[in-house]
């Protein structure tokens, strides 16, 4: 899919030139407007600007919350959800970064391979799903298999691009000293790659949760996605915004625990 | 992208694999080893695709589609680029919205499409501003840090030479900074189709998403087929318009 580039990863907080550290207090007026925002809503609805049975107070819908997570449901959804993206999103991890080296290195498999990838890429997800549904069904088959595709494309790009824009000097160097493929491989290639394929990884990351709520959206029978279209058909609006904000928090955390484990891994990221 | 320029360098070749593909597909429909059920044989779906297309029946899902996705798309990108110089410019503006912005971002847009429909009913402005939401971030962020990542030179002489702000914003910081916003309308062009596709076929009333879906649910696998044809070469055609228009907008790009 096309979505294959998203800069999803990239935050305000990190430019390319640098991160841009903020005065502490500086985000004040900031919080000041979502906390004002919110309680215009909560006003709006209760005062009853607005009137509609679909614009619930933000208290009705915390408390919407509260009782979610109390019941559980709504974690029972997303344990079912997660399970979906990281199956999906490991073998999307495998399939891309050894293809996009094995292609970056070999001419023969990039020209016979490279243009069906391309072709397949700018698909839009959505539309791969119905004939997907027609030869593995709608159960977990198809919604880990979509997963894995949309992950594939951003990390098989970042590995193939890293791979291919190693410097060369340091190739003939490995191969000047003979080292063996495999070593080339471990000791010089992936090295030198991961924190082109780590960018990749943070793409996926927060695209492998957003595939498998909208597969489970099309052809579900649980997971949020499908949580949120029973709710929208229950109109249960309140119980809806709560799913959606835990799926963003979700969605946040995922990516927050990323950069961590990444400033963990590859303490060079970055610093290229 | 350097492995985009790479498929093109190998020029005819690219299309090989592909040829192949098709052949072999084609071959094995006609030897039946495919169901031809589940999936009918090439030259069966570009019959049904020609057949939509001189029929123009093709014209009016396409334009429904192509319509709210392109409101939405313009919106997004005025809107995007907009709010990326605000907050790159101004401190005050980026203490105010960063906190916002960055609480919105993480929110799967797909997510809120049964959230819009409920709360703005079914129709064309849900779709809009479904469109507007996927795509306006990867603009706005990409502007931002385009701005922010401009040469200080640059600015210091536009103050040195006491240009107004105005000025400054039109004159130096949009043009410099072009070459991000394009790139953040690139991605938001895929972001927003696939929202527009998704919105169609969970709204189900017209468009290329609700003609696929709906054609596979009556199991008229040839129609489903032929609707996705429109679909990537819908796609396709957008990406190119778009690389065209940015090689006019941007001549120096990847040259530098």
């Amino acid at each position: 899919m096309t979505a294959a580039d998203i800069p999803d990863d990239a935050s305000i907080g990190r430019t390319r030139t640098g991160t841009v550290r903020l005065r502490p207090g500086s985000r004040a007026p900031g919080v000041l407007l979502i906390v004002a925002l919110l309680l215009l809503w909560e006003l709006s609805s209760r005062a009853g600007w607005i009137v509609s049975a679909y614009w619930p107070p933000v208290s009705h819908i915390l408390a919407a919350a509260v009782a979610q997570l109390a019941g559980g449901e709504i974690l029972v959804s997303l344990a079912a959800t997660l399970r979906r993206a990281a199956i999906g999103y490991v073998a999307a991890s495998v399939a891309g970064i050894a293809l996009g080296i094995v292609l970056a290195r070999n001419r023969a498999l990039r020209c016979g391979l490279l243009p069906l990838i391309e072709i397949v890429r700018p698909m839009p997800t959505p539309a791969i799903i119905p004939p997907l549904i027609l030869f593995l069904g709608v159960d977990d088959a198809l919604k880990i298999f979509i997963v894995a595709l949309a992950s594939f494309f951003p990390i098989f790009t970042t590995t193939f691009v890293g791979v291919a824009s190693i410097d060369d000097t340091l190739i003939q160097t490995a191969r000047t000293f003979r080292i063996s493929s495999t070593r080339m491989l471990y000791g010089v290639v992936l090295p030198a790659t991961l924190p082109a394929i780590a960018a990749g990884l943070r793409t996926a990351t927060s695209l492998c949760l957003v595939v498998a709520v909208l597969s489970e959206m099309i052809a579900g029978s649980s997971g949020v996605g499908y949580y949120l279209v029973e709710m929208q058909y229950a109109m249960r609006p309140d119980l809806m915004y709560a799913a959606v904000f835990y799926l963003a928090l979700t969605g946040y955390a995922l990516n927050r625990g990323f950069l961590a484990l990444e400033a963990r891994l590859i303490p060079w990221m970055g610093k290229t | 992208m350097s492995h985009r320029s790479e498929a093109r360098g190998m020029g005819l070749w690219s299309l090989a694999s592909p040829a192949l593909v098709l052949c072999v597909w084609e071959l094995a429909g006609r030897l039946g080893w495919t169901n031809p059920i589940l999936l009918p044989r090439p030259l069966q779906i570009i019959e049904v695709f020609l057949g939509l297309v001189s029929s123009g029946a093709v014209l009016s899902p396409l334009l429904h589609t192509v319509g709210l996705f392109m409101i939405g798309y313009v919106i997004a990108s005025l809107l995007g680029t907009a709010l990326g110089i605000a907050m790159a410019t101004s401190q005050t503006l980026y203490g105010l919205l960063e906190p916002l912005v960055e609480s919105l971002r993480p929110i799967p847009k797909p997510a809120l499409v049964p959230v819009l429909f409920l709360f703005l009913g079914i129709g064309k402005a849900t779709m809009i501003v479904l469109v507007v939401l996927a795509s306006v971030f990867p603009v706005l962020i990409s502007t931002f840090q385009g701005v922010r990542g401009l040469d200080p030179v640059l600015l210091e002489t536009a103050r040195t030479l006491q240009i107004s702000r105005s000025r400054t914003i039109f004159s130096v910081i949009l043009p410099a900074s072009l070459p991000m916003i394009l790139a953040g309308m690139r991605v938001a062009l895929g972001l927003g189709l696939v929202l527009v596709i998704l919105a169609e076929m969970l709204a189900g009333e017209d468009g290329i998403g609700f003609r696929i879906l709906d054609h596979e649910r009556s199991f008229q696998v040839r129609e489903m087929f032929a609707w996705i044809v429109v679909l990537v070469a819908l796609g396709g055609a957008m990406m190119k318009l778009f690389e065209i228009a940015e090689r006019r907008l941007v001549p120096w790009r990847g040259r530098s």
